[in-house]
């Protein structure tokens, strides 16, 4: 079968790279036996990856490949967050976690006692000036009430008995200053 | 004998400095001179091959296996100059005297016949990214059609065509300028 200068041109990259099928091979190579304009196509395309191929890239050199795997560990080490040694592997976690729960909750209950007592001692004319109607009121318990909140949670009701007795003191000492 | 790239990485994977240094060793000059090819210059292939490295082994358990690590390596490698050629284009776009200067250490710089080289680099400098990369693959780094395929995430049949385009490209480009 003749092939046509358009089909040879097509296939003039396969060709050079042995991609064709050995029967299209024939054709082309025939075809170019018969036809200088497509024998002059192929071989400028030949000439072009000669070229490029012969093209070579510069070795860097020893000192930059010996170098190369330490400037990777350097880089690797920078992109990686570090790992906080307690965390490494062999521990768990969740021991990390239980402690910060107790303390989160130990803090808490803190704050709640800190809030109930009221103004600091170290400010003790700011409490006795300012009006009782602009004091935050503590709750008031009747006897009854007590042995509620004390069945309820002891812990609390001792907190809030505490900051009545305090309150009470600093009105003694400071109350007619 | 000498162990897989699989193994190298299991060892990796278990702590073992020496298999990350021995996987380096095996593929850094493959890698940097893919990014050489590329990016042509020194300075930006060496820092593109360390990066290629850095993500590969950041994210070496999302390797699936599928495919060799060297051409995992290729992958990742492509990724990273795709990019920079795109970063490096707006910079072009702000400054084009600055690619004059880059000019003058291109990788042609052997070739015999400067007008030759200069029409040949401007050529393979100007071809679209992915036939630059499909003929960097094929001509440079002797790979099949499928493994190029596989590199550039596209069929073989894409990658013929990407390979056939840019040699015509370069044919056209220095015939155009004979005689």
């Amino acid at each position: 079968m003749t092939m046509t200068c358009h089909e040879s041109k097509e296939l003039t990259v396969p060709y050079l790279e042995l991609d064709l099928e050995p029967s299209r091979i024939r054709d082309v190579t025939a075809h170019l036996d018969g036809c200088a304009g497509c024998r002059t196509e192929m071989e400028a395309v030949r000439q072009v990856l000669v070229r490029v191929k012969g093209v070579a890239v510069p070795d860097p050199g020893d000192r930059f490949w010996n170098e190369f795997p330490d400037k990777v560990r350097q880089a690797l080490a920078r992109e990686r967050p570090p790992i906080p040694s307690g965390l490494r592997k062999g521990m768990a976690g969740w021991p990390m976690a239980l402690a910060a729960s107790v303390l989160l909750l130990v803090g808490a209950w803190s704050l709640k006692g800190m809030f109930a007592q009221g103004p600091a001692p170290s400010q003790p004319r700011a409490v006795a000036q300012a009006p009782r109607a602009a004091e935050p009121e503590l709750p008031q318990f009747a006897e009854a009430d007590w042995h509620e909140f004390w069945d309820e949670d002891p812990d609390m009701a001792l907190v809030e008995m505490a900051a009545g007795l305090d309150r009470q003191a600093v009105d003694r000492l400071f109350g007619d200053i | 004998m000498a162990e897989s790239d699989y193994q190298l990485l299991d060892r990796y994977a278990a702590g073992d400095e020496t298999a990350f240094e021995e996987l380096i060793k095996r593929h850094q000059k493959t890698i940097y001179n893919l990014a050489y090819r590329m990016l042509e210059n020194h300075a930006d292939a060496a820092d593109l091959a360390q990066r290629t490295f850095v993500q590969a082994f950041l994210h070496h358990q999302n390797f699936k296996r599928e495919s060799s690590f060297r051409t995992w390596l290729y992958q990742i490698g492509m990724n990273l100059c795709r990019n920079a050629i795109r970063d490096r284009a707006r910079r072009v776009h702000e400054d084009v005297q600055e690619l004059e200067l880059a000019d003058s250490q291109d990788i042609f710089a052997e070739v015999a016949g400067a007008e030759l080289k200069d029409r040949l680099g401007r050529a393979i400098r100007t071809l679209p990214t992915r036939q630059k990369e499909a003929l960097v693959l094929r001509v440079y780094h002797d790979h099949a059609f499928a493994e190029i395929g596989t590199i550039m995430s596209c069929s073989e049949g894409t990658a013929k065509a990407n390979y056939h385009h840019a040699v015509d490209k370069l044919r056209r480009a220095l015939v155009s300028g004979e005689g």
